[in-house]
């Protein structure tokens, strides 16, 4: 374990598009430019914001904000509907633009990722990474749009790269490394360091670290044994001094959809409708990635907001649309009444080349058969060309939006 | 949909569309185009072009604007047909 700051050179540098989805539509229809837009996936007063531009944040609104409370804060807020495959496009825009600077690229979400500058080309290892920072900027601008902003942040790791970025927002361009690490650390509270939310805040406020400063002072023994009891101790204490702990993939674990109803006082058949539908986008998802489940997942939030949720998990493999909604279904009937919002997860995934072989193979086989079709036919004419006819009303509700945190099906 | 601050109405009109298609980054360009009404509009900027796949269908979808609103014009690349698909306007 090191105990000093990293004083290697940085080459780490993470890039996040500002405010991207509500920069994007700015972008797109230059009309919105420098007024207060707001981004949600259902125009409805009860929806919740999924971005805000920067015109929109200056007058206090705020992501995860009611559409209906940021009126009351600026009455003439533009609420625009999200339009994932431009998001889509401007993600693989700025893909392919780090790409060019290393072959070691990471997503961690459709609008941020990381160049990792370690093994690149000697030509690009030569280079200042904040000329290089400058550089993508620009790129960004005449690639995509004029509009188009980002933050870029370079460090000795993830964590301090990403910690840059947030420096200064919007259209920022900040390095941290050993010699201003305690500068930088000076100037921000506790909950702006990424991965300290209330909760870790607050055990750190158990023995007294109340800054940043006094956590990157703190003893690794206390962290490790006292507030966070594991190992997880040891590796903010490396974080916080620019060494790499955060460089590790994550397999896909879970495939999953939610959906908060569009009326609340829908009947029970058609809720299961829309449970169907979202076993179908699961399904879906599923074998794109080649992958069955063996364990099954729903849930539902009450408008009292009381959270349910029941699970099975099979001996043998599944996934076919057939199986997947006939387990929720069976799951969903003791779901409570007052419904605001399902989900559904499959998990225990494993490769489909050895899925649902059992004593009933012949139908299974020919389950498979069809739903190979199926995903053929809808590859080549659309999504959801065929689907069961029971989600025949249900496409205009639930329709297919960001997915946040994940870049596994951009 | 129109709320006090703007207004968005979304369309399916075939227009006839004037595109220069040159080098660059954004090698298609509309510049001008002609409502079924035989309203003209002259392009003054690009916003975005984005690609579409609607299964092995491709449409290529251009926000634009004339200043004075933004449209949305879609390339349908198998048909090679010009919809306006969409026209905002954003009062101040």
């Amino acid at each position: 374990m090191n105990s000093h700051y990293n004083n290697e050179r940085s080459l780490i540098m993470h890039i996040d598009l500002n405010s991207c989805f509500a920069t994007v539509e700015q972008q797109a229809r230059p009309m919105l430019r420098g007024k207060p837009v707001a981004i949600v996936n259902r125009r409805t007063e009860h929806t919740a914001i999924v971005t805000a531009s920067y015109e929109a944040k200056a007058f206090g609104v705020k992501v995860g904000m009611k559409l209906r409370d940021a009126r009351l804060l600026v009455p003439d807020i533009i609420a625009l509907e999200s339009d994932p495959a431009k998001y889509r496009y401007v993600y693989h825009r700025l893909l392919a633009i780090m790409q060019d600077y290393s072959a070691h690229v990471t997503m961690k979400s459709i609008d941020e990722g990381v160049i990792d500058f370690h093994n690149t080309t000697a030509d690009i290892a030569g280079r200042d990474l904040v000329e290089i920072g400058h550089e993508i900027k620009q790129r960004l601008k005449d690639e995509i749009g004029v509009w188009m902003r980002c933050n870029v942040g370079i460090s000795t790791n993830r964590f301090l790269a990403k910690t840059a970025a947030g420096l200064h927002k919007p259209d920022g361009l900040d390095e941290i490394n050993h010699q201003n690490l305690r500068e930088v650390y000076k100037s921000l509270k506790l909950t702006d360091l990424t991965g300290i939310a209330a909760h870790n805040a607050a055990r750190l406020n158990a023995v007294g670290i109340y800054t940043p400063l006094e956590f990157l002072d703190a003893d690794p023994v206390t962290l490790r044994r006292i507030v966070f009891k594991s190992i997880v101790g040891e590796q903010w204490h490396q974080r916080l001094r620019g060494w790499e702990v955060d460089d590790r993939s994550s397999d896909v674990k879970r495939v999953g959809r939610q959906y908060v109803l569009d009326r609340f006082d829908l009947s029970f058949d058609d809720i299961l409708k829309r449970l169907h539908h979202l076993s179908e986008t699961v399904g879906s998802r599923m074998r794109g990635q080649g992958k069955a489940a063996r364990g099954i997942y729903v849930y539902v939030r009450t408008l009292e907001r009381r959270y349910w949720h029941a699970s099975f998990m099979s001996s043998t493999s599944f996934y076919t649309d057939k199986t997947i909604f006939m387990l929720a279904r069976q799951l969903f009937v003791h779901a409570p009444k007052g419904i605001r919002e399902i989900g559904i997860h499959c998990y225990e995934l494993q490769s489909i080349t050895r899925s649902q072989v059992s004593i009933f193979e012949d139908s299974i086989v020919r389950e498979q058969h069809i739903t190979s079709t199926i995903d053929s036919i809808n590859t080549r004419y659309g999504e959801r060309t065929i689907h069961s006819a029971d989600t025949l009303g249900t496409g205009i509700y639930v329709r297919t939006k960001i997915p946040f945190g994940s870049t596994r099906y951009l | 949909m129109n709320d006090e601050s703007f207004s968005e109405t979304f369309l399916n009109e075939r227009v006839q569309v004037v595109a220069v298609f040159g080098g660059g980054y954004h090698p298609c360009r509309p510049v001008r185009f002609r409502r079924a009404s035989g309203r003209e509009i002259t392009v003054t900027e690009l916003g975005l072009r984005h690609p579409q796949a609607n299964g092995q269908r491709m449409l290529h979808i251009f926000d634009v604007t004339d200043g004075g609103a933004d449209y949305r014009l879609e390339f349908d690349a198998e048909r090679l047909t010009w919809h306006l698909t969409m026209e905002a306007d954003h009062y101040e």
